[in-house]
């Protein structure tokens, strides 16, 4: 570009600070409330996310067999014997996963596994006095189970090894000790549907940050989750720690392909959430967006009125000698200044927006259970706050440029226009 | 003869050129130079105005300009004489016919050769002054240079400053359009024209929004400007006056010329 152009359209810029600087506001606000929203939506879900993906496992190997075999009649050819049976009787066999422990070692074999393990999931309900509550029973093999879903790290009260320590131990989670009005130590009655009835002492209380796990769920050891849950020697799940969580729907096809068994990812697991969040930020890119565009409409606006006012003066430009494309330069370069100061002061305002609401003391509990506003700054904001804000500032100064660069100087000469 | 009094006419400081006469006709006749060979003439030139109802504004001019002279145009409103004038200084197009600027037929010329020959050959001078407001008076005057890029910016800064002091405008340098008289206003604006070193200056009325006394400045600046600088000037006016200061008065009607005259075959 010429450097007059530029000296020329620098200084009509700084000649209009009032109409610039309404244009620069425009973009501003959309660049802060860009990061702003971004910040504050992006610091819940990515505050769920990572709980999420810290306290539950990648990959979960369920009971359910995918291709079960057929009964044995149905596996005689049809023509010799009856197959339908009318009120055929449900097996009676509980779904387990047969070797459980050689897929446990076969699993840790594979490349970007952290860790795996076997346990036993069910319902059950704890009592005290007359209190009831139902709770989600894991039966698991602590040490093994740390490298998988780390509950050590949150264990606030009590300790996560005394788990190993005796068989009526027990760690659960803070909410259900709330919900219970159980302390560190204390005895509490737990049974499920078909087992027996155990007294199991609270060894550690444990705070993921997550209420739908801290409310629900208690640990045990796998023996004593099988018998309570009357299922001896039944392995239901096998848990699956990856370097990569992003890779858990890539290794669920492969072990469901070769075990036979079904699996669940940690997105399938929390689809609902993940679709949620996803719908939320599409909402927010609507709304930041629109915001951007009104900046846009601004400088579109306040562009239009000055070539309008400036015919004149790109007559006179014209006659002296600039040509159609300085003038257009001229006007996109000052569309393209207008939108990296407004995004720059967006972006430092977005900045100390974020920070200053991460400081507020505000308590929440639902997904995530917090006492800070929950924010997150990912540089990838700025980036799409700059580049969004320069992409609108030059596309709304490309309609008074183009405008201002037809100006036919004898057109303004003769009095026909300006 | 009474003639209102300017009170926005600069008062000369120290070194400065004395006040000029006051009245056109009260300025002593020099001898015009001679007249070089010819820079710029028009071929069977016609131009029609208007896109559904067009309307003929120049019929089929002749005209062959020689260099360092210094033209009238004068006629009636609606004769053609802008027109004519816009068409010579490559600012718009003719419907037919040919325009020649030393040798090359410039009417066939793109928007950015236009522009390029105007930046390079030719100065404009208006009847309102159309300076710049954001820029101060050097500046207005250094951006044709800057524009044309043959100059370094503290070359065109020296050279802009010469031409502004030897037009008397030395002390309002840094000024601002708007705070300079009507007349200082205009002489700026021939500043520009002449910074460039153009071959032609072009001027629509250029007296038409001043007082007579810094009319007559305006025209003295041009004479000397034709005189000392061998620069050819084309200059449309209404006031017959100024026109005949020129070397050479063309009268116009109707979009033909019907009369050319030359002062120095007088």
């Amino acid at each position: 570009m010429n450097r007059t152009v530029l000296f020329v359209a620098l200084r009509q810029l700084w000649e209009r600070k009032l109409l610039n600087g309404i244009a620069v506001l425009g973009v501003t606000l959309g660049v802060l409330t860009l990061i702003g929203i971004n910040g504050i939506m992006q610091g819940f879900q990515q505050k769920f996310l990572i709980n999420i993906i810290k306290v539950s496992p990648h990959v979960t190997i369920k009971d359910k067999q995918l291709r079960p075999r057929p009964s044995i009649l149905a596996r005689f050819d049809p023509g010799f014997v009856v197959t339908r049976v009318s009120h055929e009787t449900p097996s009676d066999r509980q779904l387990r996963i047969n070797r459980p422990y050689e897929i446990v070692r076969g699993v840790e074999a594979i490349e970007g596994v952290v860790g795996a393990a076997a346990s036993l999931a069910g319902s059950a309900v704890l009592a005290v006095g007359a209190k009831q509550y139902p709770v989600d029973l894991r039966g698991i093999d602590p040490p093994r189970q740390d490298r998988v879903t780390p509950i050590s790290q949150f264990v606030s009260q009590g300790s996560y090894r005394a788990l190993s320590s005796s068989a009526d131990a027990m760690i659960m989670g803070v909410g259900v000790a709330k919900e219970l009005g159980v302390k560190l130590g204390d005895v509490v009655r737990c049974g499920a549907a078909l087992g027996p009835t155990m007294s199991l002492k609270v060894v550690g209380i444990f705070d993921a940050a997550l209420p739908p796990i801290d409310n629900r769920r208690i640990y045990v050891t796998t023996r004593t989750a099988q018998i309570l849950l009357g299922k001896p020697d039944i392995i239901g799940q096998i848990e699956i720690r990856l370097r990569d969580p992003e890779r858990a729907s890539e290794l669920r096809e492969k072990l469901e392909r070769s075990l036979g068994y079904d699996a669940e990812s940690w997105q399938e697991a929390n689809a609902n959430f993940l679709a949620l969040f996803k719908q939320q930020n599409m909402i927010i890119g609507f709304v930041v967006g629109a915001i951007l565009a009104v900046g846009g409409f601004g400088i579109l606006a306040i562009q239009i009125m000055i070539v309008m006012q400036k015919t004149r003066d790109i007559a006179i430009l014209r006659s002296i000698g600039f040509h159609r494309r300085d003038i257009l330069s001229a006007f996109l370069l000052q569309g393209a200044i207008i939108a990296s100061i407004g995004a720059a002061i967006g972006s430092v305002g977005g900045h100390y927006l974020v920070t200053f609401l991460g400081t507020l003391k505000i308590k929440q509990e639902g997904l995530v259970r917090s006492e800070t506003f929950m924010v997150y700054e990912d540089p990838v904001f700025y980036f799409y706050g700059v580049g969004f804000a320069l992409f609108v500032g030059l596309l709304a100064s490309l309609i008074p440029a183009l405008r201002a660069s037809r100006v036919e100087p004898v057109d303004v000469l003769r009095g026909q226009i300006g | 003869m009474n003639r209102p009094s300017d009170s926005s006419v600069p008062v000369p400081l120290p070194g400065e050129r004395p006040p000029p006469s006051s009245h056109p006709m009260d300025h002593p006749r020099l001898p015009w130079p001679e007249p070089g060979r010819v820079v710029l003439s028009v071929e069977g030139l016609t131009r029609e105005l208007g896109t559904v109802v067009k309307t003929p504004v120049l019929l089929g001019i002749d005209l062959a300009i020689r260099g360092r002279e210094f033209v009238s145009l004068t006629g009636l409103s609606g004769s053609g004489k802008s027109t004519l004038l816009y068409l010579l200084g490559a600012l718009d197009r003719p419907t037919s016919g040919r325009v020649i600027f030393e040798g090359a037929d410039i009417s066939e010329l793109d928007d950015d050769e236009r522009a390029e020959l105007r930046a390079s050959a030719f100065g404009f001078v208006f009847q309102f002054h159309f300076l710049l407001p954001e820029f101060s008076v050097l500046e207005n005057v250094m951006i044709p240079m800057l524009r044309r890029g043959k100059r370094s910016r503290g070359d065109a800064e020296d050279k802009a400053a010469q031409v502004l002091h030897t037009i008397g405008l030395g002390p309002f340098l840094e000024r601002r359009p708007s705070e300079l008289s009507g007349g200082q206003q205009q002489r700026v604006s021939i500043a520009r024209a002449v910074a460039n070193d153009p071959k032609v200056i072009f001027a629509d009325e250029p007296t038409g929004n001043l007082d007579s006394k810094n009319g007559v400045i305006v025209m003295e600046t041009f004479e000397r400007l034709v005189r000392e600088d061998g620069i050819t000037i084309v200059m449309v006016t209404h006031e017959r006056s100024f026109a005949l200061r020129a070397s050479r008065q063309i009268v116009m009607s109707d979009g033909l010329i019907v009369e050319d005259l030359d002062q120095r075959n007088v």
